[in-house]
């Protein structure tokens, strides 16, 4: 991956060597500028107007959340912004639903998962990528296989399972099973395949043991990839909602979907609730999509290479 | 080459293989056993032959299951072509393009469960689409949207592809930005315009990243239940109109408590998914020959 992020930068200093010439035509300058105000000004309406498509069911919900109850929900033409603003659903859904308790399980299931997944997934992934054994191809395609295999075949023996183990209703139920993804394991693999073999070969000429050039070279040299399968898995698992609704019966162990699922049917039509809930659950997580961006991006884009 | 026999290899690759064991092998070998017997979950499973498979063929809500699980297929073809389109748009140097690029990705993020609410609200028979409607005088009276069986099914689909343009699109992004600006230029002196630049050039230069998304989001729509749960109210739609494979299984297992019936259309659904990967491994290796 840290090929692909290069390439991408080699790719970018060509773009920026590639347009000035065309620039260098000094006289037709000012009228290329004019045109290029009003192209960009273009763009950007266009950019708004998806903008405004993505965003609108989001701010219709937090309007609606804020309409106090002399405020119509159903009106034409619609109304947008509430005239008697209140917080009054807020204190609605904070009293009925331990929305605190919901966040706190989310917290706790989606970091457990994300850490310990990372920690197979890396452990499992430098075999694959920088070891020469036997049964390396066979596993490594039995490991590509299982990502063909629909999760939810495996709902019915894996909810015997929880039962077996004893962990049915509370958070281990839905961590346990999501330690291990193979799409994880292939990712890692193609970091780890860019860790150079000399490096490898120095540090055991000078005595490492495989555990530690694992932990202390090719690790911190696959970082990059690590934090965004890291974050991938942590947005997914927040956002994982059928294994954890069936696992998660009793309302003080459900996380946020689950719970955002539950208040919906409790509510039923008390829609300014059910906005508020969703808007209480939703900004925390747009907020932590905000503060590392750039690893989504970057990780999206670093799928498809290394 | 000629090496000693070495554990540390597998010790490595132990955890992994121990999870994908229980967690993955174990159910697949459980869900072919318990596809032949009759079971409630509660009470040990009776061995009945293939009497769910023949149940199966002849009930009719498997058969709208199984359609609807593949006219949601065409949110693919569809995503591909607006989150090319989508990158195209945003893939240019404007002040504050990552605020829009930010903007378009904040579906994806917020979960299946909350967007559907959301658009539950837009679409509810007293929701904001209805209002607008009348407002602009194209209907009279409101329509009922989320128990219409006609319109329950796209709508889910619409929201599908509302909350995955933006996410593909970042990947087509950096397709795109891997193609060598000198590719353009040659176009725009071979004549080209605008657009034919983008139909001669970007298009060909994303196409590993068309066939990846091809990949993922048509293996996603064969799965979806989310969408469909939040909609219509755990439901499945009036008469059945937007359950979906994996929706009908959650339905039997866990509704209906037919497990050995679920179990076999989980098995429908493994082979359903293995002759995709098979259509898609062969479309992937036509792909290759690009670097």
């Amino acid at each position: 991956m840290a090929g692909a992020r290069l390439g991408a930068g080699a790719a970018g200093a060509v773009a920026e060597v590639g347009r000035p010439p065309l620039e260098l035509a000094a006289h037709r300058r000012p009228r290329l500028r004019a045109r290029q105000v009003a192209e960009n000004i273009g763009w950007y309406l266009i950019l708004s107007l998806i903008a405004l498509i993505t965003i609108f069911p989001f701010l219709w919900i937090v309007m609606t959340s804020l309409k106090g109850p002399q405020d119509l929900l159903f009106s034409t033409p619609p109304q947008l912004f509430p005239a008697h603003p209140s917080l009054a659903a807020y204190s609605t859904v904070l009293a009925a639903l331990p929305i605190p308790k919901f966040f706190l399980n989310s917290i706790v299931a989606s970091s457990l998962t994300t850490v310990f997944n990372v920690l197979v997934s890396a452990l499992a992934a430098y075999p694959l990528a920088k070891m020469r054994f036997r049964f390396r191809e066979p596993i490594f395609y039995l490991l590509l296989a299982t990502l063909i295999v629909p999760i939810q075949l495996t709902f019915i023996p894996s909810y015997l399972l929880a039962r077996f183990f004893g962990y049915y209703d509370s958070l281990p139920a839905i961590i346990w099973p999501s330690l291990a993804s193979a799409f994880n394991i292939f990712l890692m693999r193609q970091a780890f395949r860019g860790v150079p073999d000399e490096l490898i070969d120095a540090a055991r000429v000078d005595g490492a043991g495989d555990w530690r050039i694992w932990w202390q070279i090719a690790v911190p040299l696959v970082r990059p990839t690590i934090a965004t399968v890291a974050i991938f898995t942590f947005v997914t698992s927040w956002n994982d909602f059928l294994w954890p609704s069936l696992m998660l019966p009793t309302t003080v162990n459900k996380t946020l979907p689950v719970g955002l699922a539950a208040l919906q049917s409790y509510f039923s039509s008390d829609f300014r609730s059910i906005a508020a809930g969703v808007t209480m659950t939703v900004i925390p997580i747009l907020i932590f999509f905000v503060a590392l961006q750039r690893y989504f991006v970057r990780g999206l884009g670093g799928a498809l290479k290394g | 080459m000629f090496r000693r026999f070495s554990a540390t290899p597998y010790l490595f690759l132990a955890p992994a293989l121990l999870l994908i064991a229980v967690f993955v092998v174990y159910p697949i070998g459980a869900v072919v056993f318990y596809s032949f017997t009759t079971w409630d979950i509660v009470r040990p499973p009776v061995l009945t032959g293939f009497s769910n498979y023949t149940a199966l063929v002849s009930d009719p809500t498997f058969w709208k299951a199984l359609t609807h699980s593949i006219i949601y297929l065409i949110v693919t073809p569809t995503i591909i072509a607006l989150s090319v389109v989508l990158a195209i748009v945003v893939n240019r140097k404007l002040r504050g393009i990552n605020i829009f690029r930010a903007l378009y990705f904040v579906p994806a993020v917020s979960g299946s469960i909350a967007i559907g609410i959301a658009w539950r609200f837009l679409f509810e028979r007293t929701g904001f689409i209805n209002s607008l409607l009348e407002t602009l005088g194209i209907i009279q009276t409101p329509i009922q949207w989320l128990s219409n069986p006609n319109t329950i099914l796209p709508i889910a689909m619409l929201l599908t592809i509302w909350a995955g343009v933006g996410y593909y699109s970042v990947i087509f992004v950096a397709g795109l930005q891997n193609i060598p600006e000198e590719l353009y230029d040659a176009a725009l002196i071979d004549g080209c315009n605008n657009l034919q630049k983008h139909w001669h050039v970007s298009l060909p230069g994303i196409r590993p990243q068309i066939v990846f998304v091809a990949v993922i989001s048509s293996l996603a729509a064969l799965k979806v239940f989310d969408e469909i749960y939040v909609l219509t109210g755990r439901t499945g739609g009036v008469l059945d109109s937007a359950t979906t494979i994996v929706f009908y299984l959650w339905q039997q297992a866990f509704v209906n408590e037919r497990a050995g019936y679920a179990a076999a259309i989980a098995i429908v659904l493994l082979a359903l998914t293995l002759a995709f990967s098979i259509l898609n491994v062969r479309f992937l290796e036509r792909g290759q020959e690009r670097p």
